[in-house]
């Protein structure tokens, strides 16, 4: 069942470590984000606000993935039958982004 | 039958409910400060000019509260508190009924959730982009203001 869920996630290019969460908490976690419960916790919140955002006659949020661009990486997150994927990943952009 | 706010139904206490604090005046029955309305006294063949009158004059009662005459319903401090009784209860009913609406349940974003998240990252062209975008609307956003151009409580001389 888990491998299931994570097969193909630690082939994801320069990723750090990842994260698969459901309603009752970490299904799976690797390499950086291995059993990182707060950042699976504010990636759930994250999420869940971005997907009450609704564009005017649409039903569905309208995103497929939410990024949460950092410096030196970036955690890249999408939801999946009632499962939250969560992978981080090298930020390999050269600028730095000001804001 | 009836629409949302029919009042056919309507209980004394319901109606008690929704009584606004300042009534708003009524143009026939009690005109402001206590000023006869022209239109009593207007003879029955009434002039065009008189008849454009009469209606800006409705046109403004309508418009306007009557602050001044709002004195005579000041409500007392016991009423206050027990329309503010009044108002949990009902609420505490109203939320009581209502279905638990605890976290919702998580949208599906996608059927491929690990081509979804192995594809390219945002692009910092598209990221500077938007933080560009974000920045502007904050700026406006913190810019809203109220512009007060007249008094809100106006004196009517009344002769």
């Amino acid at each position: 069942m888990t491998a299931a869920l994570t097969a193909g996630l630690d082939r994801i290019p320069d990723q750090l470590g990842y994260l698969v969460i459901s309603e009752d908490g970490v299904l799976a976690s690797a390499g950086e984000l291995e059993n990182d419960e707060v950042t699976a916790g504010v990636m759930m919140q994250m999420v869940r606000t971005a997907s009450r955002f609704r564009l005017s006659g649409v039903a569905e949020p309208p995103f497929k993935r939410m990024s949460v661009i950092l410096e030196d990486f970036v955690y890249t997150v999408t939801v999946s039958g009632q499962k939250v994927f969560v992978v981080k990943r090298q930020n390999n952009q050269q600028e730095p982004i000001s804001v | 039958m009836g629409c949302c706010y029919s009042s056919e139904n309507e209980t004394q206490e319901q109606r008690n409910e929704r009584k606004p604090l300042i009534p708003h005046p009524d143009p026939v029955s009690k005109p402001p400060n206590g000023t006869d309305w022209i239109t009593t006294s207007v003879p029955s063949a009434k002039t065009d000019e008189q008849a454009l009158l009469t209606s800006i004059l409705t046109k403004t009662a309508q418009n306007i509260i009557d602050v001044s005459a709002a004195d005579s319903v000041m409500m007392e401090q016991h009423e206050y508190m027990d329309k503010a009784r009044q108002y949990s209860t009902k609420l505490a009913v109203l939320s009581n009924s209502l279905p638990q609406r605890k976290a919702l349940a998580l949208p599906s974003l996608t059927s491929q959730p690990h081509q979804v998240l192995a594809s390219d990252l945002v692009p910092y062209s598209d990221v500077q982009q938007i933080s560009k975008i974000a920045a502007y609307a904050y700026s406006a956003i913190s810019q809203i203001k109220v512009d007060a151009k007249e008094e809100l409580v106006v004196q009517f001389a009344i002769p």
